[in-house]
């Protein structure tokens, strides 16, 4: 369990994060969304630990901040793509903090093949990632995380660049993780997507967290409204799904 | 059938054969330089004079070889190793394929240094050359740490502020030359290169402090490929980045502003080196940093064997030599970048 208690974060004199109060249940993914803005992105820095903050966030009751044990994975909105690195290089960056770096053990190495078949990047190993597609960097991205084999996963808008047959891939490769007991957090953009996969979410504006609980709740809750304010609808399909789209904006 | 296993087919990612290979290079090209010369020496005498064994060289044949020629070509392979790795761990810390070792104002810096020694009082100062030259590239280096205050944050800003402190003292050393004419030939003549008046007293000097700012680096270098990715990325295996990028420029700085006030301004081994390794091994990760090095140190001994026998008895400045190979390959490599990106 992750608690996040009173947290704050400034940058200057803007204040980016407020009073944050939220509890992260250990191997659930919970969903950060919000507008652009909202602070999603520096939650996640300070729940990697990264980012200095005022407060308290405590996983299994130690300060984030001093433990750098914990062995969490971070997967970036923009990632930056090294220069003639292949993509088994890339993956197996994964294994430093486990096996130690520039340590990787053959069992790391054995490990790295079998995500790359996972993944769907089998094949692709000795290709340059800065010539993989959005979608292949994204899942190389994801299998470099699998083979760290973290408690805590942090995903910066894992399906912001792709199309929808790449957004729905990436996430079932997210899923991967579920199902090995990582606890996830990501933030996403789309609602729908993000209620499909995401037993909760949190519901962030102007750096404060306005409402957060089941995606059930918080999809149907009449908060989620002002938090987007009115520009959304939300439908409900045949199959009980929930479908968030935007409003046409009707005065200009 | 032999079928495909998980093990094997991701390869290693640093094959330690190359650093021998590399490591013989070296050894190989060091005895050619000091056998090769207006007088050559015989390679069985050279070997039986280095261990000590009867029947070597004597008279001016053993004083050419231990007080000339070895020294030189030491000197050549010491400062090599110094600009080829700096030169490759700055274009990791600054996600850049193009820096080079004197980009922080090292090399104006230390230009400035070596102007000051020669025009302010001419013989007397000449002797601190070195010295003059050596605290102008540190002080260079830490006046662009000084006013890129965001450095921790944006590793650019330090690049440009040492592009804006270099183009600052190199103005000052301009300045300087012109109200100092008689300055002109002997700042230019060190500016090209120099290792003809190498001694055994500046290859100790300097290989010290440049093994010790290796040994730095080459301790870090497995963790250096984490630069490569977003500070938060590198933070999450473990890396704290800017520690990381704070030791690995202080340690690569020593080893430049070292090469630089025993040798001048040795122009190119700090691109061409890295580049040539990595494109050849195909391998960016900072694992070959101790073959960069080796590599390093033997392109600079060829290139001052080039340098003292293609116009023999004259002599060629280094900087030319490495300039002559060094300019085409960096050429070769804007190209081969631009092709990528499009």
């Amino acid at each position: 369990m992750i608690k996040v208690e009173d947290l704050s974060v400034r940058f200057g004199q803007k204040e980016i994060l407020k009073d944050i109060n939220v509890e992260i249940e250990n191997s659930k993914w919970t969903c950060l969304v919000g507008p652009n803005g909202a602070g999603k992105t520096t939650f996640l820095k300070a729940l990697l630990g990264s980012q200095s903050y005022s407060g308290s966030i405590t996983d299994s009751g130690a300060e984030v901040y001093k433990n750098h044990d914990r062995n969490v994975a971070f997967v970036p909105q923009h990632p930056q793509i090294p220069i003639g690195m292949s993509v088994s290089e890339y993956v197996l960056l994964g294994r430093s903090k486990r096996d130690g770096w520039g340590n990787e053990s053959k069992k790391s190495r054995a490990l790295v093949a079998d995500i790359l078949k996972l993944t769907g990047l089998f094949g692709m190993q000795n290709q340059f990632v800065s010539q993989l597609s959005g979608g292949e960097m994204q899942r190389a991205l994801i299998a470099r995380a699998l083979v760290q084999e973290p408690t805590l996963i942090l995903l910066d808008e894992p399906t912001s660049a792709l199309d929808l047959h790449h957004q729905i891939a990436v996430l079932n490769n997210i899923e991967l993780l579920k199902e090995r007991g990582v606890t996830i957090v990501s933030t996403m953009h789309d609602i729908t997507l993000a209620a499909m996969y995401a037993e909760k979410i949190v519901v962030m504006q102007e750096g404060r967290v306005l409402l957060s609980g089941t995606s059930d709740f918080v999809i149907h809750s009449p908060e989620l409204q002002v938090a987007f304010e009115n520009r959304i609808s939300v439908f409900t399909l045949d199959s009980g799904r929930p479908v968030i789209v935007a409003k046409k904006d009707l005065s200009n | 059938m032999k079928k495909l296993g998980s093990e094997g087919v991701i390869s290693p990612i640093w094959n330690w054969k190359i650093t021998a290979v590399s490591f013989s290079l070296l050894v190989f090209v060091v005895f050619l330089a000091i056998s090769f010369g207006p007088v050559p020496l015989e390679f069985q005498k050279i070997i039986r004079t280095l261990f000590g064994l009867p029947g070597g060289l004597t008279g001016q044949e053993r004083t050419l070889l231990i007080d000339l020629r070895l020294p030189r070509a030491l000197l050549a392979a010491i400062v090599g190793a110094a600009l080829a790795t700096s030169g490759a761990v700055y274009q990791t810390v600054f996600r850049n394929p193009l820096a080079d070792p004197y980009l922080l104002g090292a090399a104006a810096g230390a230009g400035l240094g070596a102007t000051i020694a020669i025009t302010s009082a001419g013989a007397d100062l000449y002797s601190l050359l070195p010295i003059f030259s050596f605290f102008g590239a540190i002080l260079a280096v830490l006046v662009s740490f000084f006013i890129s205050g965001k450095f921790f944050a944006e590793p650019n800003s330090l690049l440009l502020s040492g592009i804006a402190v270099g183009s600052f003292a190199t103005a000052v050393q301009t300045y300087l030359q012109q109200r100092n004419s008689s300055s002109l030939r002997p700042v230019y003549s060190w500016i090209l290169g120099e290792l003809t008046v190498a001694n055994w007293q500046k290859v100790i000097w300097s290989s010290t402090y440049i093994f010790i700012a290796l040994t730095i680096l080459i301790t870090v270098s497995k963790q250096l490929d984490g630069l490569m990715l977003t500070d938060e990325e590198s933070y999450s295996l473990g890396i704290n980045p800017n520690r990381l990028r704070v030791i690995a420029v202080i340690a690569a700085t020593l080893a430049t502003a070292t090469a630089v006030s025993a040798s001048g301004l040795i122009g190119f081994v700090g691109i061409v080196v890295p580049h040539l390794v990595r494109g050849i091994t195909h391998r960016v990760t900072n694992r070959g940093l101790l073959t960069i090095a080796l590599v390093g140190a033997s392109f600079l001994v060829l290139a001052d064997l080039g340098a003292r026998t293609l116009l023999s008895p004259a002599e060629l400045p280094i900087g030319v030599i490495t300039a002559f190979v060094g300019a085409p390959f960096f050429l070769v490599v804007l190209r081969k970048k631009r092709l990528v990106s499009q």
